[in-house]
């Protein structure tokens, strides 16, 4: 068997493995690791090779900001500063038509700013806002479907785990895919409540309203979610100022929000050992990821694979929007049964070359931004699509009474809604791109 | 071990915190400074850190994978295929374990250092074997789990999460 | 029979060393084999690691062949370092054949015994970039300046600045951040890191030396190397070794002065510290040539004699 059918072959293999429910991690490892042996004919490669290569990995500078913002998120989940956000969100939007489930959403967002996982913020969310929508009467299908399509803010709105990735494997600027998904991550929180206010009006008997809140009372309670403010200020304003690299950034947003934490009492001892297990629980999933796709990558390097892919697409001469579409539809597919973060690392360095020769008619780094966006928010789809959808089966778990098919039927409004979000950006790179314009001409 | 990876973390929050206050000061010029190792300690701690998180998510069934066609698998095959990824689970564990021992050798024959700090690099090394040697009994033990799962005993299976 | 090596190396593509240097080195060796020899490259470290690991990936057999900048392994290769010390380099053509000379004599043996070394050379004149001007000793008080190698991040401790290191793509950011007020490097990189936009004040050194240089090694698995057939093996010892090395330094060299053109065409301010100055630096400079004779004591190597055979090596080979 040449090399390139050998690369060819892996895929299959593969999908077949993770198909089978084999950890990811293991997967990558076990294909790239056997591809490299058939190769060379030899397994002292893979040996030595791994030598060094699970130290160099983890020890990578760049990766430390992946546990860091997990930390981050798990401090601002026990810190309530999700309660506080909702009930903020809820004064200003409870007394209209839907208003508490764009409340609801509305935190999500907030919470976005100060959490990089979107099954954090969809979790926490969840237990606070679940009860309330269940309160006031709303469809449980829209309840669950609401709160698990606001917890893909968490990702959607920086700061961002998925794209502190994509930026290490594409090799793009961390501070700019920041600033880039800002106004992403708005328009996906006001067409989520869009979503809602349409759903509303569709079944009107669907949910109750609250008493208007007056001004004084709105003000208090904006008032009392400014740590939010400060963090995500500090964080993202303070890695584009100039004043931290974002290592440094995601110090800082884990100890403001560990602090705040521990100023409202509810990071005690038993707060904190949670806090870190549920980070190493996931830093160790996410390492052990990036070590397979190391792997991986380079038994597919090794084929020269990749090399004559980039090659081959661009003499097909078929017009970059054709491959862009075919390309983010790929990406909607696996979703449906992949997670982000695997999808993200096992694709980007595949695809992410590939793409980069095609002429979209912008600067390399342009394109670097709005495709990085574009798969964001595909990928993040991907966490509300049935059949595995994790932000939908977190939200489930914690409505027992609801089935998981209302679920899903719930999350359909949403998903629609970022279909046409994924159109219009890609339509109109601009409106990634303009914030990083106008912010680089200061 | 996921509590003593966790305490690194939190002292790299501390100490990178720490170093950004003695960076602000400088232009007070009163003999205070960023930490000049901030960034050798943190690649040291992280690793060490992570390899220590490895055998909890191990523990916990932590890895992510995709279970849409568990619910349609019979309930044999299932548990025959726990067994088979926590054995492949078992024998990565153990090779990266042996390999890293290996790593850590060289790296201590020929003396080398970090850059800045310049502490001996098998140190780093030697703080995350033990997070490596601790998630290969903790991956053998999840086979042995796996084993008597396969036997009939469900006792030990926890709920996937 | 034929062989195929594979070569891997941390740069892109379309930089300068594996562009013009070890792309046109593999090309002669594929015509003086009648294309029996063919080397597959690997660039920006796409066969997987980070570049501290190249070196050990020769030595195990990962890639065939590794070129490696010697300072990314701090501490491993001590020798070497004596061409890295401050002002010991002046013509880079002739600093690189006497660091070949040396590594033929001495360092195959002793701290390259688990590699076959194919060529061994320097960069041209590093050269301090900052964004706000050093025109003196007292101006590199209180920067924070980015240094490549352990005794470059010494010399520019001991010179009052704050070192740090960081892989080269990091510069750009750490500049535009303000988190770095500078780097060393030598011109021929400036393009490539956008430098001249990011920082707008050069800092040269009048004289025949240069502040600092670095050192690099194109490395071969030994066992890879012994198992050539002797024909083969003689035209690969015949186009590496001292012609590869003076080649090396002459391309890297000569992509210089266009670099510094750009320079002068941005509008920067380029000052070149004169002799009086720069005996400054060099006294300066001298307690860290003092602490690596010392550390080298340490070590049971005679540096003091390492460095008196380096700069007789060196002034033999300038012509
Ligand atoms: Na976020
Ligand atoms: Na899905």
């Amino acid at each position: 068997m040449s090399n390139i059918e050998l690369a060819l072959w892996s895929f299959p293999v593969l999908l077949l493995l993770i198909f089978l429910r084999a950890p990811i991690a293991l997967a990558m490892i076990a294909v790239g690791a056997t591809g490299t042996y058939l190769a060379i004919g030899t397994p002292m490669m893979v040996l030595n090779q791994l030598k060094t290569l699970t130290y160099g990995t983890f020890s990578n500078y760049s990766f430390s900001i992946i546990p860091l913002f997990l930390l981050m998120g798990q401090f601002a989940t026990l810190s309530g500063m999700s309660a506080s956000l909702f009930r903020a969100a809820e004064s200003f939007l409870g007394h209209r038509k839907g208003g508490v489930a764009m409340s609801a959403i509305g935190a999500c967002a907030g919470f976005g700013a100060i959490c990089g996982s979107s099954l954090a913020t969809a979790a926490t969310m969840g237990q606070v806002a679940l009860p309330e929508l269940r309160r006031y009467g709303y469809p449980g299908s829209l309840s669950t479907g609401a709160l698990a399509a606001g917890g893909t803010l968490g990702i959607l709105i920086p700061p961002s785990v998925i794209l502190v990735i994509y930026a290490i494997l594409a090799e793009q600027n961390i501070e700019k895919l920041f600033v880039a998904a800002l106004i992403p991550g708005i328009i996906a929180a006001l067409g989520y409540m869009l979503a809602i206010m349409v759903w509303v009006r569709v079944s009107p008997n669907s949910a109750a309203v609250k008493e208007r809140v007056p001004w004084a009372a709105r003000m208090r309670a904006l008032g009392s979610v400014w740590p939010v403010l400060a963090i995500f200020i500090a964080v993202v304003g303070g890695i584009y100022a100039g004043i931290f690299t974002p290592t440094e950034a995601a110090a800082v947003g884990a100890a403001g929000t560990g602090l705040v934490a521990m100023l409202s009492g509810k990071l005690d001892l038993q707060g904190l050992k949670a806090a870190i297990l549920a980070t190493a629980s996931s830093t160790a999933m996410i390492f052990l990821i990036i070590l397979g796709a190391g792997l991986y990558n380079s038994f597919l390097a090794l084929t020269q694979l990749p090399q004559m892919a980039s090659v081959w697409v661009s003499e097909q001469g078929l017009s970059p929007w054709v491959v862009l579409t075919a390309v983010l539809i790929m990406y909607l597919l696996f979703g449906c049964i992949m997670d982000s973060l695997s999808m993200v690392l096992l694709t980007v360095p595949i695809i992410y070359p590939i793409m980069s020769v095609l002429d979209f008619g912008m600067s390399a780094d342009d394109f670097g931004l709005w495709f990085g966006i574009l798969v964001l928010i595909v990928v993040e789809v991907g966490l509300i699509t049935p059949p595995v959808g994790m932000n939908l089966f977190i939200i489930n778990s914690m409505a027992r009474d609801i089935p998981i098919g209302q679920t899903y039927r719930g999350a359909l409004p949403f998903v629609l809604t970022d279909m046409v979000r994924v159109v219009i950006l890609a339509a109109f790179p601009a409106i990634t791109l303009w914030l990083v314009w106008v912010i680089d001409a200061l | 071990m996921a509590y003593l990876g966790g305490a690194a973390l939190l002292v790299i929050v501390v100490l990178t915190c720490v170093s950004i206050v003695g960076r602000a000061l400088v232009p007070l010029d009163i003999g205070i400074g960023p930490i000049r190792a901030i960034y050798d300690l943190t690649e040291i701690g992280m690793a060490a850190a992570v390899f220590a998180f490895l055998p909890l998510c191990q523990l916990r069934r932590g890895h992510a994978s995709v279970d849409l066609f568990k619910p349609l698998y019979p309930t044999v095959l299932n548990r025959l295929l726990d067994l088979l990824f926590d054995a492949g689970m078992l024998f990565i564990a153990v090779i990266g374990a042996w390999r890293l021992t290996l790593g850590m050798l060289d790296k201590l024959r020929y003396g080398e250092t970090t850059l800045i700090a310049q502490i001996p690099v098998w140190q780093g090394y030697a703080a995350s074997l033990l997070g490596a040697v601790v998630f290969a009994l903790v991956a053998g033990f999840c086979v042995l789990r796996s084993l008597r799962t396969l036997g009939g005993k469900t006792d030990a299976e926890p709920e996937h999460v | 029979q034929d062989v195929t090596l594979r070569l891997h190396q941390f740069l892109p593509p379309v930089a300068t060393v594996p562009a013009q240097i070890l792309k046109p080195w593999g090309e002669r060796l594929a015509e003086a084999s009648d294309g029996r020899i063919a080397i597959q490259h690997f660039d920006a470290m796409s066969l997987g690691g980070r570049p501290p690991e190249l070196i050990d990936q020769a030595r195990d057999g990962v890639a065939d062949m590794t070129m490696t900048l010697v300072g990314y392994t701090p501490g491993r290769f001590p020798r070497t370092e004596v061409f890295e010390l401050p002002f010991m380099m002046t013509d880079p053509v002739a600093t690189s054949l006497a660091f070949w000379e040396m590594v033929e004599s001495d360092f195959q043996a002793s701290e390259y015994q688990d590699v076959k070394i194919l060529g061994a050379w320097v960069h041209g004149p590093g050269l301090v970039h900052t964004a706000d001007p050093v025109n003196s000793l007292e101006d590199m008080q209180g920067k924070t300046l980015r240094g490549p190698t352990r005794v470059i991040t010494d010399l520019l401790g001991e010179l009052g600045a704050t070192p740090v290191g960081m892989p080269l793509p990091a510069i750009p950011e750490a500049l535009s951040k303000g988190v770095i007020n500078g780097t060393v490097i030598p011109w021929e990189v400036t393009p490539a890191v956008r430098l001249t936009e990011l920082v707008s004040n050069h800092t040269e050194f009048a004289g025949d030396e240069a502040l600092y240089t670095a050192t690099i090694v194109l490395a071969m698995n030994k066992a890879k190397y012994d198992a050539l057939p002797d024909d083969l093996r003689a035209i690969l010892d015949e186009e590496s070794g001292a012609k590869l090395s003076a080649f090396a330094a002459e391309v890297m060299y000569a992509a210089d002065a266009p670099a510094r053109q750009i320079a002068v065409d941005a509008g920067n301010t380029i000052v070149t510290l004169d002799e009086a100055e720069v005996a400054r630096w060099k006294e300066a400079a001298q307690p860290v040539i003092e602490r690596w004779v010392a550390e080298m004591d340490g070590k049971g190597i005679d540096g003091q004699a390492l460095i008196d055979q380096a700069r007789g090596l060196i002034d033999a080979k300038t012509n």
